[in-house]
């Protein structure tokens, strides 16, 4: 049997790729607690200004409110739509069901930014810009595939003599899926959801496109920002961001192991 | 039996969203790319190639068609390179260090691209913490140019895709059963040796399927190259950015969008037959 342990060169070079990978987000945090203007070794002085500047600010606020809403609406939309798509697929209740997968599972091939911009002409010929159903659609599309990928492989592990046997006892189709499918389910549609959540959270290429001047969300107002310039409060806007996903995370793990995506 | 009513009933919203909402305007997009178009006027009626022969043939589209695709090779060059020792790191730890580095690896993957981005800004600006770094360390005197050009894309992108790489490859890696390894020691083989002439070529399924990912995802990336490339360093997307956007030159990006399209269908169009080629039962 060979040694099982890498050669401490390789440790030395792993070390420094992990340092690499995790050290914007490290630099992020502190520089939105920093008290310079710019973020120095060592730090000179802490501060909570940044962070009060982000609160107080309307902009910001809209911001947060309108990431979390439209993400909430999209999320939700997806998870009913994508579990009832699921069902008929994963049950082949209709002819064509590999097309019909392709075809869920396109937005995540197609690039984004094209996504965007298809979505910006079609919209803009046909009147809608602005309102925010649109987005929520347009979200909703960009979520489906993970809603639908994660509620098929939860499909896949269930026995269908479960069902089956509701049926029996005189359950009506609805009623068994409700009561008995559904629940087994919850997990990877948990799963599913926060997937969707996050990624509807994070979006900026489609996103971008549909919004109208006085709409923004926080990701898009991040990416507006730094075109003036790099400024703590960006950076304070930036930490609460992935405070709030570490937060959707760490809730989420109490229903789901994410060993189930690796 | 289930009718197929039914199914057809719970499918209805979906089918109606895509067709609605993705079908559909891309259609439209790509029929308005084929269509003259004067800003005074808007869209004319009569059919034509120009758009497309004005974006591929003109020098400066070219340029930045050919400097998007450089970028995607050596992002992915640089994540196979960053991404391999990595992957092979992990493999061969103990499942503490292993369960470690996966989070290490993974928690970048779920910061926004925006706040990576933003945290490459603080460190790759001017007056940024590398700059500073080095100037209060006597090594330069004047700050190195680190952002707004191609370096600062290169870093930004490489960091950005890194962790899709790593994952793909560390189960790569997991597939080559210990015993060829073993079996190629005892049959007195260096190190090196084995590393080039079994583990590499075992994990080339992984290694295909990790490169067309990060290269597709590199050339039709948005966020990063504009935050670090700035306005002026333009890759493909960020110039369909401006011409929908700034320039107001809709059949220009519709035919600039498809030509990026295309390129990136036909890679895991590609990648998918070679993979098959390879694995049974592929899904990426």
């Amino acid at each position: 049997m060979m040694a099982r342990h890498p050669s401490w060169l390789l440790t030395l070079a792993a070390i420094a790729i992990l340092l690499f990978m995790n050290a914007p987000t490290v630099v992020v945090v502190l520089a939105s607690f920093s008290a310079t203007e710019y973020l120095t070794i060592p730090p000179q002085g802490w501060t909570l200004d940044w962070f009060a500047e982000v609160l107080t600010d309307d902009g910001y606020l809209r911001a947060i409110s309108t990431s979390l809403l439209l993400a909430s609406c999209a999320t939700g939309l997806s998870l009913i739509l994508g579990t009832a798509a699921s069902y008929a697929l994963h049950h082949r209740m209709v002819r064509g069901v590999d097309a019909i997968l392709s075809l869920v599972m396109a937005p995540l091939v197609f690039p984004a930014v094209v996504i965007g911009v298809a979505l910006l002409q079609y919209v803009s010929l046909l009147g809608l810009r602005g309102h925010f159903i649109i987005l929520v659609l347009a979200h909703v599309l960009i979520t489906l595939p993970y809603v639908v990928r994660s509620a098929l492989s939860s499909l896949t592990g269930l026995n269908p003599q479960v069902e089956e046997a509701a049926r029996v006892l005189g359950a009506d189709g609805f009623t068994a899926f409700r009561l008995v499918t559904l629940p087994l389910l919850k997990p990877g549609l948990v799963a599913g959801g926060i997937f969707s959540f996050v990624t509807s959270l994070d979006n900026v290429p489609v996103t971008i496109f549909l919004l109208t001047p006085r709409q923004t969300t926080l990701p898009v107002k991040i990416f507006a920002s730094v075109e003036h310039g790099v400024d703590p409060s960006i950076a304070a806007a930036s930490t609460l961001m992935i405070a709030g996903t570490a937060i959707v995370l760490i809730l989420a793990q109490r229903w789901v192991s994410f060993s189930r995506f690796f | 039996m289930r009718a197929p009513s039914t199914g057809y009933g719970l499918l209805t919203p979906v089918l109606a969203l895509l067709v609605a909402g993705f079908l559909a305007p891309t259609a439209i997009m790509a029929l308005l790319s084929l269509r003259t178009y004067s800003g005074m006027q808007g869209f004319g009626d009569e059919w034509t190639l120009a758009n497309y022969i004005f974006v591929i043939g003109d020098p400066y589209y070219l340029l930045i068609i050919g400097r998007t695709l450089m970028l995607g090779l050596i992002v992915t060059a640089a994540c196979l390179l960053l991404g391999f020792p990595l992957a092979l790191f992990i493999q061969r730890s103990r499942p503490a260090v292993q369960t470690a580095a996966i989070l290490l690896v993974i928690f970048p993957l779920l910061c926004n691209i925006v706040v990576r981005s933003f945290g490459w800004m603080v460190l790759l600006a001017p007056r940024g913490l590398i700059n500073e770094a080095l100037m209060a360390a006597g090594l330069i005197a004047t700050p190195l140019d680190l952002m707004y050009n191609l370096t600062g894309v290169i870093i930004g992108l490489t960091q950005i895709f890194l962790p899709f790489m790593v994952l793909l490859l560390v189960p790569a890696l997991q597939n080559i059963p210990a015993d060829v390894e073993a079996a190629a020691f005892t049959l007195k083989s260096s190190r090196p040796r084995v590393f080039l002439t079994i583990t590499v070529p075992l994990a080339i399924p992984g290694i295909i399927t990790g490169s067309i990912l990060v290269f597709v995802l590199s050339i039709s990336a948005l966020v990063t190259p504009r935050m670090l490339g700035g306005p002026t360093y333009k890759v493909m997307a960020t110039q369909i950015y401006d011409e929908f956007m700034t320039n107001l030159d809709w059949p220009a990006g519709a035919a600039l969008a498809f030509v990026l399209t295309v390129i990136a269908l036909v890679l895991i169009w590609g990648a998918n037959r070679v993979a098959a080629h390879f694995t049974r039962g592929f899904s990426a």
